[in-house]
C-alpha cells in the first residue's frame, strides 16, 4: 500500500469541503438506493462526520494495531444501523468513486491502493460485527418512568426487553422514533440492576431534536433504541481507593453511576460528590442525592453554584469548590462534565498534587451525536 | 418411397425421437432386397437415442439461461450513476439539509428566547421574595427584638420555602406583639400599683420577658444585651422596657 499517495490523495477530495462528502452520498444512494433509509433526512452532520472519521482512519492507517480495536468496535456499532456486510463494497465503489472524481491525477495504482485498504477497513468492521452475534443489533426499551425535573432537565427511567449490560460510566446510544435515524449518546445514571432499569439524565438542548423530543414529547409506553454501550469511563474495579467524583451539570449521570457501583459491589470506600450547578434551580436530582447521602455513612454530596447570589450552597466553579475542600493527593479522581470545567478541574487537582495516572475524565455535552474515532464520547 | 416422418402437417415441430422409431420403410424390388431390417431398425433407434439425448440437455440448458437472464434483471444495474444524477441528488440534498437547519435554528432561538425569560422571571421572582422576606425580618425585629433567623440564612431558598417562612415571621411578629404588650401591660400596673411612688433605683430587673420564647441560640445573646442595658442605665421599668427593641443591634447579619 502506497500510504503517501493515499493521503495525498485524501487530502485533496477532504480540501472540497462538503463537496467530496455530498458526492459520495449522492453516489451511494443512487447505485444503492435501500441504503438511504438508513440515513436522517438532514446529511448535514452525516457528512461532516463521515469524512472526519475516514480523515482520521487514513492517518491512522500504517498502525493497524491501534486502529483495529477502533474498526471492531464500529462494525459493531453500525449493526445498529441495519448495516449488512453487503453494504461494505457498495460503499466501498462509492468511496473510490468520489476520491477519483476529485482527483485529477487518479491513476490505477491508486486505485488499487485504496480498494486494499478499504478492503482492510471493511473486513475489521465485519468482523467486529460478527463477533457480537450473539447479541442484538439493537435493544427495544420501553420508557417506564418519565419525570420533568426543571425547565428542561429531564429524568427517564426505561427498561431493555432483552437483557443490555454496561459498566457505570459508559455511555449508551439511543434513537426515538419521534427523531428517527438520529442517534444520541447518553449514560445510564446507575450500575446494572437486577430488575434492568436504567435511569438516564437528559437535558433539552435549544433546537436539539433528540434531546427536546426525550424531555418534551417522550412518555411512559413510548419505545427507544439502544445501541450497545461504550465508553472508557469507569470507577475503577481494580483499586480500593477512595473516590473523588466532580460533575459538572449532566455530567452527574456517569458519577452517579459510579456511586450506585459502590453501593451495589462495594468494594467498600469512601466517595465525596460534587456537583457543580449554575444555579440552585438548576440542581435537578437534589432530592436523589441527599437521600443516598442520608442512606450511606460513606458518601458525602457537596453542591457548589456558581451563579447564584442568593443561594447558600458553596460558591464557585466546582473545581474551585473541591479544590477548597482538600486535599484529595491519596484519590482516585473522575471528572466529567461541559468541556471548560473538566479542563479547569484536571488541572487545579494535579496542581494540588493528584497523580495524573489517577485521574479520568470525560467531556459531557447536553446531548452527544457520536464517538470520536477514539470511542470518546464527546460532542 | 418413404412414409415421410413430418408427412403429418406437424411442420414446426422438426423431427422428434418418436418420428424415427416409427419411420416405416418401403420394401425394394424382389431384385434389389435394399437395406438389411434389422439393420436400419437398430440404426433408427441409436439415433432417437441420441435425438432424445440432445433434446433434454437444450431444455436444460434453456432453463439455465433462463434464471440466469432473471437474476442478471433482478440484480441492481451496477453501472455508475451520471454525474447529472449525482448533481441532481446532492442539490435536493443540501435543499433538505437548509430546511432542517432552518427548522432547528428556529426552535433553538424559541426556547432560547423562552429560557431567558424564564429565568428572568424566577430571577425577579427570588429578588422579590428575598425583598419581602428582607422586610418582613426587619418589621418582626423592630416589634419582638432579634429574629430567629438572619436574611443570609433564608437567601437562595425557593418561593415557596420563602412565603411560608414570611407567614411564619409574620404570625410570629404578631404574637410577640400580643405577648409584649400584655407583659408591659402587667408591668405598668404593678409599678404603679406596689412601686409607684418607690426610688425608681430600686426596681429589680425583669426576671423573665415572655419575649425569650424563641431559639435558644439566639437566647444569650439577646438576654445579656436586654440585661445590660436595664443594668447599665439602671433606670425604672420604662427604661426596662425600652431595653427590648434596643436588642436589635445584635441581630446575626
Amino acid at each position: 500500500m502506497d500510504i503517501p499517495a493515499m493521503r495525498a490523495n485524501f487530502a485533496k477530495a477532504a480540501a472540497t469541503g462538503d463537496e467530496a462528502p455530498l458526492y459520495f452520498y449522492s453516489h451511494l444512494f443512487l447505485s444503492h438506493p435501500e441504503t438511504r433509509e438508513m440515513f436522517p433526512v438532514s446529511m448535514a452532520h452525516q457528512r461532516d462526520r463521515f469524512f472526519a472519521a475516514l480523515g482520521e482512519v487514513v492517518t491512522r492507517v500504517d498502525d493497524l494495531d491501534a486502529l483495529v480495536p477502533i474498526l471492531r468496535q464500529l462494525g459493531r456499532d453500525h449493526l445498529k444501523f441495519g448495516v449488512l456486510p453487503a453494504h461494505y463494497p457498495a460503499a466501498g465503489a462509492s468511496l473510490l468513486a468520489t476520491l477519483e472524481r476529485f482527483d485529477p491525477e487518479w491513476t490505477p495504482e491508486l486505485a488499487k491502493t485504496w480498494a486494499e485498504a478499504y478492503d482492510v477497513v471493511a473486513t475489521v468492521m465485519v468482523q467486529g460485527a460478527e463477533e457480537a452475534a450473539g447479541q442484538p443489533a439493537w435493544w427495544d426499551a420501553d420508557v417506564v418512568g418519565h419525570e420533568r425535573r426543571s425547565l428542561d432537565v429531564a429524568v427517564l427511567r426505561i427498561r431493555p426487553r432483552v437483557r443490555y449490560d454496561h459498566l457505570p460510566g459508559q455511555s449508551l446510544s439511543l434513537e426515538t422514533e419521534l427523531r428517527p435515524r438520529l442517534w444520541r449518546y447518553y449514560s445510564p445514571a446507575n450500575a446494572p440492576r437486577p430488575d434492568g432499569l436504567i435511569e438516564l439524565h437528559v437535558k433539552a438542548r435549544d433546537g436539539g431534536p433528540v434531546s427536546s423530543a426525550l424531555v418534551r414529547s417522550v412518555g411512559i409506553g413510548d419505545v427507544l433504541r439502544l445501541g450497545p454501550p461504550l465508553g472508557h469511563l469507569t470507577v475503577g474495579e481494580d483499586s480500593d481507593r477512595d473516590l473523588l467524583l466532580v460533575a459538572g451539570g449532566m455530567g452527574l449521570a456517569p458519577l452517579k453511576a459510579m456511586v450506585d457501583q459502590v453501593a451495589r459491589q462495594g468494594p467498600p470506600r469512601r466517595v465525596d460528590l460534587f456537583a457543580g450547578f449554575r444555579t440552585e434551580d438548576q440542581i435537578y436530582d437534589r432530592a436523589d442525592l441527599e437521600q443516598l447521602a442520608r442512606e450511606h455513612p460513606w458518601l458525602s454530596v457537596t453542591f457548589a453554584v456558581s451563579d447564584d447570589a442568593v443561594s447558600s450552597l458553596a460558591h464557585g466553579e466546582v473545581g474551585d469548590v473541591v479544590r477548597r475542600a482538600g486535599p484529595w493527593s491519596s484519590r482516585e479522581v473522575r471528572v466529567a462534565g461541559p468541556e471548560p470545567m473538566v479542563t479547569a478541574t484536571v488541572a487545579g487537582l494535579r496542581e494540588d498534587g493528584v497523580p495524573e495516572q489517577r485521574m479520568s475524565s470525560e467531556v459531557f455535552a447536553p446531548s452527544r451525536p457520536g464517538p470520536s474515532v477514539d470511542g470518546e464520547v464527546t460532542e | 418411397m418413404t412414409s415421410a416422418p413430418s408427412g403429418d402437417g406437424s411442420t414446426g415441430r422438426g423431427l422428434t425421437p418418436a418420428d424415427l422409431r416409427h419411420v416405416r420403410f418401403t420394401r425394394a424390388s424382389m431384385l434389389h432386397p435394399g437395406y438389411v431390417e434389422t439393420e436400419v431398425d437398430r440404426v433408427m433407434h441409436r439415433v432417437a437415442e441420441d435425438l432424445a439425448r440432445h433434446m433434454a440437455e437444450k431444455a436444460q440448458l434453456r432453463e439455465q439461461v433462463r434464471t440466469l437472464q432473471a437474476q442478471l434483471n433482478g440484480a441492481p444495474a451496477h453501472e455508475p450513476p451520471s454525474e447529472q444524477a449525482v448533481r441532481i441528488l446532492a442539490s435536493a440534498q443540501q435543499t433538505a439539509d437548509n430546511y432542517v437547519a432552518e427548522a432547528e435554528k428556529f426552535s433553538r432561538q424559541v426556547t432560547g428566547e423562552a429560557r431567558a425569560e424564564y429565568e428572568e422571571a424566577v430571577r425577579l421572582a427570588r429578588e422579590n421574595a428575598g425583598a419581602i422576606i428582607q422586610a418582613a425580618q426587619e418589621a418582626a425585629a423592630r416589634l419582638t427584638g432579634p429574629a430567629p433567623d438572619g436574611p443570609d440564612q433564608s437567601g437562595g431558598r425557593t418561593v415557596a420555602e420563602l412565603e411560608e417562612q414570611v407567614a411564619y415571621l409574620k404570625a410570629f411578629g404578631q404574637a410577640c406583639r400580643v405577648q409584649l404588650r400584655s407583659y408591659l401591660e402587667a408591668l405598668l400596673s404593678d409599678v404603679e400599683n406596689e412601686w409607684g411612688h418607690a426610688d425608681p433605683a430600686a426596681l429589680p430587673v425583669p426576671a423573665r420577658p415572655p419575649a425569650r420564647r424563641i431559639p435558644e441560640d439566639a437566647d444569650g445573646d439577646r438576654s445579656t444585651t436586654f440585661e445590660a442595658n436595664t443594668a447599665t442605665e439602671n433606670q425604672g421599668g420604662e427604661d426596662a422596657v425600652n431595653g427590648v427593641p434596643a436588642a436589635t443591634g445584635t441581630r446575626p447579619a
